[in-house]
């Protein structure tokens, strides 16, 4: 019985792949007509190109990428006379799909994709960058879609683009996908193979998979195949348990990393001076809307290194933010230097003070930023992952910013200076060292520390006049926990809040999470008031 | 400008800071409207604009001859994203300035704290959002729709075959009324669908919030389960819902992967993002700028005019639906005012009864004298390229507001 059915199954096998070769060539007539239609039409016309893609010639593929791409986004114009491309959404002419004849667009209407015709489009244009593309990386980017819409694809278009890719990599990478997607064939030994493909590329979908193969009757009767089966999802098993312990850790240091940033300079000032500084998270505001500025200024001045805007901020949102922390202890703090609850207060009038002027002179509207590529998207690295490239950016500058801040504490006379007052204010005054200018400095270098926060903070939030309020109470947190004062302090206070939050956070969920560690807090604060590394001070 | 003194110093920065009701000119022929709208905290950047809206419509009508021989003066406030501050500063406004009506609030928690207000004065709320339905207050104008005329909707849609045929739902919320009422609904409505409990997770962030790494590592892994095509339901609100969108397209889920429903998601959400890796998520409204029609055409035009004309802080060319809601509401209440003859509130409530009003959405609004609900079209909008919605469906008509949920 049971082999009857196997020969059954393998006979159903062999006439699958057979019907996409009987397909109709590929047609740009019906194909342009098919993706103006309706969604059935659309969704037709999709998967029209993925069947021919083994046998079309290039240049049908070529065009047919072109319509597909117009449709998908919004480029492509139906009208009574045909399909039309635009060079742009809601251009008024463009070319005939068919004669390249140029005819104006003002009857035409753009057809919006349902999400579902969408896909379809996404792979059917993925399978022809993968057959057709000039260069390697749109070649592998086509492929890398393929992978994830396991089975949508015939077989026989991943032969062919292995065996018309040049690139000695990215053919291995296709004939890996191809062996993957033969996971359901009827030869066992191709299916152990598929398992092993399946097996070298982990993640939580490739587990999934796996998983589903195992209740089929084909692991049951092949005791080799559920010997290949088992070995594969426990390797599985395992990469998708590290990567997932890779993706705490480093969710853990992007938060830490952004808690830090906010902090530093606020140690420093609370250290020094023991002023409870408000308006910080305000001075972290304004170093994002430094950065914006210098984006503004490369968008007129050298347009062409736009890229590069992020990296030229960071000497100005430092420079603007310091100056504006210098004005406020001259105007404000100077005179309420014995008066805590006073400047207290102070800081919390500039921080409103600041929120309106910025709200007045330049909207309340959320920044517009182009993102360098440094900056946006991420790259999956081992199993499910994903290193973000804006959140590395927060980290390596957030490390930058460590190291910065030791050498200009450590090394520099400002910083001997520093450290000689927080250490004790009148033996310091006592011994000539101009205390009122250090603490001016200070606060500078701490408003200025907040500013670079800002920079770091762009690629990551939201940025607008509001931004800063939600930072102050975390930057807190962080600084006395850590011990008022202690750069070490600060550091370890961030990466334990962090790492805290993001352990937490899965188990009972962000507002809780919250809760439990400001809770921890108190508890460790009652029991060691001083937090956990006092800074050491003669009194 | 004479010399910067330390006291005109100190002055303007109090003038700057001051959340105290803004008043116009006053003049004995005219009759006040009052504005609930933040400018500060949270909920800034989307509230802000209604503000200006309320004074273009006013405007418009006074053009016109204002109403029943007298014109239109509007109150502004800034509640600072702060509840209760909304019930105070609506007090105040309906006790010391006697305004007609309030024009207000954005999150479904600003309104319940002024529903006891409006209720103990008798005074009457034009609420311009679409919201979670369960409430019938006869003080309260629910300008915008309930549940059934627009979050159903959208979701049979994803649900169905035109749509992607979701059978799991990630819902991530703000963790206040709006968010956990709609799930319980959607809950009860999937449950009435023979849907199992276990496809579906529900989680809450605080207000702001705006970490969503591990959020979004969770998405990845729901979605990698088996059990067919997952959704996400976000119904975070305010400056969450760009930093939600942005973790997400880094960590490179497209819209055909796992789409979004964005229940609280507008054009101004999109500012400052990079929507190319957005393209495909959705949103569902009774209002999107890419509405057909001249209606709107003209609203666009009048409110990029508005905007150059007073210089206000907002963009000329992004029109959100609680924006066009706002400016019927304005509308509606001339509309009812101008019928009953009256602005005695009692009057004016007995007017809205087969009232009805063309708005820019294409749509006509009407009302019945059963409650207070409008019943308004709904749209469901697509991310494009260009930081706005492409409609993807709407309803042939506008369907009649079930203001109580049978669901939960």
């Amino acid at each position: 019985m049971n082999r009857v059915r196997a020969v059954l199954a393998a006979l159903a096998m062999l006439a699958l792949p057979a019907l996409p070769a009987a397909a109709a060539p590929l047609e740009r007539a019906a194909l342009a007509a098919d993706l103006c239609g309706d969604a059935a039409a659309q969704a037709r016309g999709a998967e029209g190109v993925v069947r021919a893609a083994a046998d079309a010639s290039a240049e049908d593929l070529r065009a047919a990428g072109h319509l597909l791409a117009a449709l998908a986004e919004r480029r492509l114009a139906c009208g009574s006379a045909g399909a039309l491309l635009l060079d742009r959404a809601g251009a008024p002419d463009g070319q005939d799909a068919l004669t390249g004849a140029t005819r104006p667009a003002a009857e035409a209407r753009a057809p919006v994709l349902g999400l579902r015709q969408r896909a379809l489009v996404e792979t059917a244009r993925a399978a022809v960058a993968l057959l057709t593309a000039e260069s390697v990386a749109a070649r592998a980017a086509g492929l890398t879609t393929l992978e994830r819409r396991a089975g949508a694809v015939p077989d026989a278009v991943l032969e062919r683009a292995r065996d018309a890719e040049s690139d000695p990599g990215l053919r291995a990478s296709i004939a890996g996908a191809a062996q993957a997607a033969a996971l359901s064939s009827a030869d066992p030994e191709k299916r152990r193979t598929a398992v092993a493909a399946v097996a070298a590329a982990p993640s939580g979908a490739s587990l999934a998979r796996l998983r589903a193969l195992r209740g089929e009757p084909a692991a049951a009767s092949d005791p080799a195949f559920a010997r290949a089966l088992d070995a594969g999802i426990a390797s599985v098993e395992r990469a998708v348990r590290i990567g997932d312990g890779l993706a705490i850790l480093y969710n853990a240091l992007s938060f830490a990393s952004i808690l830090f940033m906010a902090a530093v300079g606020l140690a420093i000032i609370f250290g020094l001076m023991g002023v409870i500084n408000l308006a910080q998270g305000e001075f972290i505001m304004l170093g994002a809307y430094a950065t914006w500025g210098v984006q503004e200024a490369f968008r007129h001045v050298a347009p062409g290194l736009l890229d590069l805007y992020l990296i030229a901020a960071i000497p100005v949102a430092f420079g603007a933010t310091a100056l504006v922390g210098i004005a406020v202890e001259a105007l404000v703090l100077r005179h309420l230097y014995r008066r805590p609850l006073m400047s207290l207060l102070a800081t919390w009038a500039v921080s409103l003070f600041l929120v309106n002027l910025v709200r007045v002179a330049v909207g309340t509207q959320n920044l517009q930023f182009a993102m360098p590529p440094y900056v946006s998207g991420g790259v999956p690295l081992y199993a499910d992952f994903v290193v973000t490239w804006n959140r590395l950016f927060a980290i390596l500058f957030a490390a930058a910013t460590l190291a910065l801040t030791l050498v200009v504490l450590r090394r520099t006379p400002l910083g001997l200076d520093i450290r000689a007052v927080t250490q004790n204010r009148d033996m310091a005054a006592c011994l000539g060292l101009p205390t009122r200018r250090i603490d001016r400095l200070a606060f500078g270098l701490g408003s200025g520390l907040a500013g670079l926060a800002g920079v770091a903070l762009c690629p990551i939030y939201s940025v607008n006049p509001g931004m800063g309020s939600g930072f102050v109470i975390d930057a807190f947190m962080v600084v006395v926990l850590g011990g008022v004062g202690s750069l070490a302090g600060t550091l370890v206070a961030a990466l334990g809040i962090g790492g805290a939050n993001v352990l937490i956070e899965p188990l009972s969920g962000a507002v809780a999470a919250k809760v439990i560690v400001l809770v921890g807090i108190i508890l460790f604060l009652q029991r060691r008031p001083e937090g956990l590394f006092a800074a050491r001070r003669r009194r | 400008m004479g010399h910067l003194t330390r006291r005109g110093f100190v002055g303007s920065a109090a003038l700057l800071a001051a959340p105290a009701i803004v008043r116009s000119a006053f003049a004995a022929d005219t009759v006040k409207l009052g504005c609930l709208f933040s400018s500060s905290g949270t909920m800034a950047n989307i509230e802000g604009r209604l503000n200006h809206v309320v004074r273009m419509a006013a405007d418009e009508i006074n053009g016109r001859g204002g109403v029943n021989g007298r014109r239109i003066e509007v109150l502004t406030s800034d509640p600072a994203s702060d509840w209760p501050l909304y019930a105070q500063i609506g007090r105040q406004m309906l006790q010391q300035e006697r305004v007609a009506a309030l024009f207000g609030c954005w999150t479904s928690v600003s309104r319940k704290s002024v529903l006891p207000v409006v209720e103990q004065n008798d005074g009457l709320l034009f609420y311009p959002l679409h919201f979670e339905g369960d409430e019938n207050s006869k003080n309260v104008v629910y300008v915008n729709s309930p549940p059934a005329s627009s979050v159903l909707p959208a979701v049979d849609y994803l649900m169905g075959p035109d749509g992607v045929g979701a059978k799991r739902f990630f819902m991530i919320g703000s963790d206040y009324v709006w968010p956990r009422t709609i799930n319980k609904q959607l809950k009860g409505y999937w449950k009435s669908k023979g849907i199992p409990e276990s496809a579906w997770r529900e989680e809450y962030v605080p207000f702001g919030f705006s970490n969503f790494q591990t959020l979004v590592n969770q998405v990845r892994s729901f979605a990698s389960q088996p059990g067919g095509q997952p959704i996400v339901v976000l119904t975070v609100v305010g400056s969450s819902i760009p930093d939600f969108l942005r973790e997400f397209a880094n960590q490179g889920i497209a819209a055909t992967d796992v789409p979004i429903l964005g229940l609280d998601m507008v054009e101004a959400d999109l500012e400052g993002l990079d929507t190319g890796q957005l393209v495909g998520h959705l949103n569902c409204w009774a209002y999107l700028q890419a509405a057909k029609g001249e209606r709107n055409q003209r609203f666009l035009a009048d409110w990029a005019a508005y905007v150059k004309a007073k210089g206000v802080p907002f963009s000329a060319d992004t029109v959100i639906d609680p924006m066009v809601s706002a400016y019927d509401s304005v509308h509606l209440w001339a509309l009812a005012a101008a019928k009953a003859g009256s602005f005695a509130v009692p009057e004016v409530r007995k007017a809205f009864a087969g009232l009805s009003f063309a708005d820019p959405s294409g749509y006509t609004l009407t009302m019945t004298g059963e409650n207070n609900y409008v019943s308004r079209g709904v749209f469901i909008g697509s991310v494009n390229e260009r930081r706005g919605f492409d409609v993807l469906w709407q309803s042939p008509d506008a369907p009649k507001p079930v203001p109580f949920s049978p669901y939960g």
